[in-house]
């Protein structure tokens, strides 16, 4: 006969509220099998543990059930609790009686009687719950940081400083990502460049960090503590080893126009380049799309003009495979834009502004390239069409944000700031210049922030129009932006010489296709979910994936880098162990039973499932079963569901516990 | 010779009135192109503008009496005018997914609904249903050198997800169709801007005010004329173009046509059918210089 403990929480009112948890208790006991049961206000609090832990010894308990939140929530918080008083954690079952019970029900009678039931049910199943052991798998103490960004370099530098070596994988020819596009940063206008490319060398002179610029992911095998991954690196047609940079090759190439994305396609580059001169690594690759030679076999001056030879047509991408232990995955956004989008695409364009076509119509980052002294003005604001400077400047804010009709609607949370940011460097270039800014809300939490757009406003002379813009055309050489002020309640219409807008923050394109490859999950418009919203904001619900940056959702550059450091920390906790110890809860196959049709293996979303040979003692064939790897088994269930034969079962949810739960209802 | 496509026509009142001219080079066109037209017997007013302001009950009955009434004639609903259109297409949108509006419906005109019959604008059927190529290889005159501004006005392509025409805020529908004829379709900023439409009666100094941009605007582009689907656009800009001129003080003198006038002129329909007498500003200088008649 089972001793089984029942705890029942008030939580504080959320349970107690409609759930008349006395009644509960006073059920409980006289279920069969149950030796203990109590309500308390917070079970989870220190005194309700202590009274848990108390019962488990004055009371000889071989079983819990704790009625109250969502395993999710606290599950791990009693088993601890009761492992402290000597019983088996795998022993404590949680019975949901707060989401599942009384924050969907109004009616106390029926929410009492339903919690009660739900109690039952889970006494029933603890009755045949297994003590269980954690598994213990080895951890590799090598990191991999996907996204050569701010949130990326921060990330890789953390885990490395500490000791641990750590792989980046870059998809562009150098890192820097787009904070070394920047101009100026807010809220202290301190330059981009200056923050960001010491950073880069610190990367590319670390000792424990190697580099991989110009690669993809291209598979990812494993489960955490143990990942093999593939890296594509794509044929740069410079020998690294050999090229010292001197530029001579990027000089001397007769193909120089080629619009520099880097720039916003404001500046040219030949088809040998690194993007920027503050490059890292400061090796070209040659951009066979348009490279003469590739394209018609005629030219090779690069190679003919490089001193130490490192020009190689030859070279082909190139496939490594590292071991690794944890994934910092942090590859950035991209801006929404405002061309027309393919049929049935969620994201819609703005027709309404010409889809683009208007070329002194901008984004945010081209006028950062205009404004950065590196930039292909020379920091000069002049704008695209004529090169004049422009007098009057319109920007407007929310393009694509906020807006359902055009498929988005969250906030992109950094275009309020960079946007007054904007403002002030325009004036601090063009003194009688006048910004006029249409906006729906200033958004500005953040330390400082406020201040800072104040400023725009109060000492740099930028007019808030509060409202939304209709249309842009063009007429003659200004473009005419027909808006309406809200304030008023009058329509406005300014001719301005160069409109910016503040399009939308979006995940990287692809940035689907790389979750897949990982198995983390992402929201409907591709951001990568973290595994809890407030308490777990940096890890994935895939075990050994951390986030970092804006992949997971807008950010701005300081919240990219306390994210990268916390991922950084997180994957150091991982690392501070040989062994890692996992759950028990994973699926085991019955050798006997199983038929070999391998239903299991195609369901499994983890990838456990191999093949097993059966061998006899003479090394003969007998049968190929099943084998299910507990570290990487997610302990989800689905092939227990999917068996014909009925030879898998997870522990702790066996079709025996499952029959046993609805039996008692 | 047998038609290729046939449609089910509903006029409206303009097109029987002040935009005979409209009707007219539609039926010429169509006759032309062998698309049958047969026109909805004792069809009704789609309540215009007036009706949904006062009355979206009565809007919407008066829009699914006529769809009734269309219903045993044969084909798509073709439609020319722009109001027209966007009320019946409003209609069955409208109707559509709600059981309340459609059940005060059938209650007020004591039948069930028949909504299901396609609503055409001329433009989609010529686009779409009979095809850009087969259109062009019909036009015998072609319109080389007339440089044309394709006026959408607000209700062609507006509200998104209601004509279903195409993109609403950056058509090229009628740039398409017109190039079939050989003609240059310019690029011009206030294709989609709002003439003032019926406040031409009550308040005109708006309508002079937002003609006058629209008109300036087509000048600016270099074009010779104005192709319109929409008889009160066509009101305000050819009607009213003498007293725009006198309050702006310019000089535009810029014909408008409706999109079938041109098109019925390139397929070789005699000049004398297609209303060009009844237009304010003659087209006849214009076409005569680019010898086109």
């Amino acid at each position: 006969m089972s001793r089984i403990g029942v705890f029942i929480c008030h939580c504080g009112e959320n349970i107690s509220r409609t759930v008349d948890v006395e009644r509960v208790a006073k059920a409980a006991e006289k279920i069969s099998g149950v030796a203990y049961a109590c309500e308390y206000k917070y079970m989870c609090s220190d005194p309700g543990q202590n009274l848990l832990k108390k019962a488990v010894i004055d009371q000889n308990l071989d079983g819990i059930v704790v009625a109250a939140c969502s395993p999710r929530m606290h599950e791990k918080t009693f088993r601890k609790a009761a492992q402290s008083a000597g019983l088996n954690p795998y022993l404590v079952e949680m019975a949901n009686i707060r989401e599942h019970c009384s924050w969907v029900h109004e009616d106390r009678e029926e929410a009492t009687t339903k919690a009660t039931e739900i109690v039952t049910m889970l006494v029933e199943r603890v009755k045949m719950n297994k003590k269980l052991q954690p598994i213990t798998v080895p951890v590799t103490k090598r990191a991999l940081v996907i996204g050569g960004g701010i949130a990326g370099i921060q990330a890789a530098l953390d885990i490395a400083d500490c000791g641990h070596h750590v792989v980046l994988v870059e998809r562009e020819p150098s890192i820097g990502g787009h904070m070394a596009q920047l101009s100026e940063t807010f809220p202290t206008l301190d330059c981009s460049q200056c923050i960001m490319t010491p950073k880069m060398v610190d990367v590319a002179n670390h000792p424990n960090i190697t580099l991989h610029t110009y690669s993809e992911i291209e598979n990812v095998d494993g489960y955490i503590g143990n990942f093999q991954v593939t890296i594509k690196k794509k044929a740069r047609s410079v020998d690294m080893d050999k090229c010292t940079g001197c530029g001579v090759c990027m000089a001397k190439c007769p193909q120089k126009k080629i619009p520099n994305s880097f720039d916003k396609d404001l500046g040219m580059r030949p088809a040998i380049y690194v993007p920027f001169p503050q490059a890292v690594p400061n090796t070209p690759v040659i951009d066979r799309e348009n490279c003469t030679y590739f394209k018609s076999g005629k030219c090779g001056v690069c190679q003919k003009v490089c001193g130490p030879g490192a020009v190689d047509y030859t070279q082909e991408d190139q496939l490594v495979v590292e071991d690794i232990g944890a994934i910092v995955v942090a590859t950035g956004f991209e801006l929404y834009s405002i061309g027309e989008k393919p049929k049935g695409s969620a994201i819609k364009g703005y027709g309404e502004f010409g889809h683009g076509k208007i070329p002194d119509v901008i984004d945010g980052m081209t006028f950062e390239r205009l404004a950065s002294a590196s930039g292909p003005t020379g920091g000069k604001i002049l704008r695209p069409s004529d090169g004049k400077e422009p007098q009057q400047v319109v920007f407007l804010q929310c393009v694509g944000s906020r807006a359902r009709e055009k498929g988005i609607s969250y906030c992109s949370k950094i275009c309020c700031m960079y946007t007054a940011k904007h403002t002030m460097l325009y004036h601090h270039k063009v003194h009688d210049g006048q910004a006029y800014v249409f906006f729906m809300d200033a958004r500005t939490p953040g330390k400082g922030y406020d201040e800072f757009w104040r400023r725009s406003i109060e000492d740099e002379n930028a007019v808030y129009i509060r409202g939304a813009v209709s249309r842009l055309y063009q007429k003659g050489d200004k473009i005419v932006v027909m808006g309406s002020d809200i304030a008023l309640g009058i329509q406005v219409e300014i001719e301005a010489d160069m409109v910016v807008l503040a399009t939308a923050v979006q995940p990287r394109q692809g940035a689907d296709l790389l979750a897949q490859k990982l198995g983390i999950s992402y929201d409907m418009y591709n951001f990568y979910s973290e595994a809890h919203a407030k308490l777990r904001p940096v890890e994935c619900a895939t075990a050994g994936v951390y986030l970092a940056g804006a992949c997971q959702g807008p950010k701005d550059i300081p919240d990219s880098v306390s994210q990268a450091s916390a991922a950084a920390a997180k994957v150091m906790t991982l690392f501070a162990k040989d062994e890692l110890e996992r759950e028990p809860i994973v699926a085991k196959v019955n050798d006997k039973n199983c038929v070999a049709c391998f239903y299991c293996k195609k369901v499994c979303p983890y990838g456990a499932v191999e093949e097993k040979e059966i061998r006899d003692r003479q090394g003969n064939l007998i049968k190929v079963v099943a084998w299910v790897n507990p570290g990487v088994c997610g302990g989800c269930g689905t092939c227990q569901a999917s068996c014909p034969s009925k030879s898998v079962e997870l522990d702790g949810y066996t079709d025996e516990q499952i029959m046993a739960q609805i039996e008692a209802l | 010779m047998k038609n290729i496509l046939e449609y089910s026509y509903y006029p409206g009142c303009s097109l029987h009135a002040s935009a005979k001219e409209y009707d007219e080079s539609t039926q010429g066109l169509f006759k032309a192109l062998r698309i049958g037209l047969k026109e909805v017997p004792d069809w009704l007013c789609c309540g215009a503008t007036p009706a949904h302001n006062v009355d979206e009950l009565l809007s919407l009955s008066l829009c699914a009496k006529n769809l009734e009434l269309a219903k045993p004639v044969e084909g798509d609903l073709a439609v020319a005018c722009a109001a027209c259109f966007s009320r019946l297409k409003t209609a069955q949108h409208k109707l559509a997914g709600n059981e309340e509006k459609r059940r005060q419906v059938e209650y007020a005109l004591d039948a069930p609904l028949a909504l299901d019959k396609p609503v055409k604008h001329l433009l989609e059927i010529l686009a779409k249903d009979f095809g850009l190529e087969r259109l062009a290889e019909a036009m015998k005159k072609p319109l080389d050198g007339l440089k044309v501004a394709c006026y959408y006005g607000c209700l062609l392509t507006r509200p998104a997800d209601v004509p279903e025409l195409d993109c609403a805020e950056a058509p090229t529908i009628m740039e398409r169709v017109i190039g079939a004829t050989g003609a240059e379709a310019v690029s011009w900023s206030h294709r989609l801007e709002c003439c003032g439409a019926n406040f031409t009666l009550s308040r005109p100094g708006v309508v002079i005010q937002l003609s006058n941009e629209i008109l300036a605007s087509a000048r600016r582009a270099g074009a010779d004329c104005i192709m319109v689907a929409c008889p009160l656009c066509h009101g305000n800009l050819d009607i009213r173009q003498k007293e725009i001129e006198e309050a702006s003080g310019e000089k535009y003198n810029m014909p408008v046509f409706y999109m079938t006038q041109l098109l019925a002129l390139s397929a070789g329909v005699s000049p004398t059918r297609l209303g060009f007498d009844s237009m304010m500003v003659s087209p006849m200088p214009l076409l005569r210089e680019k010898q086109l008649i």
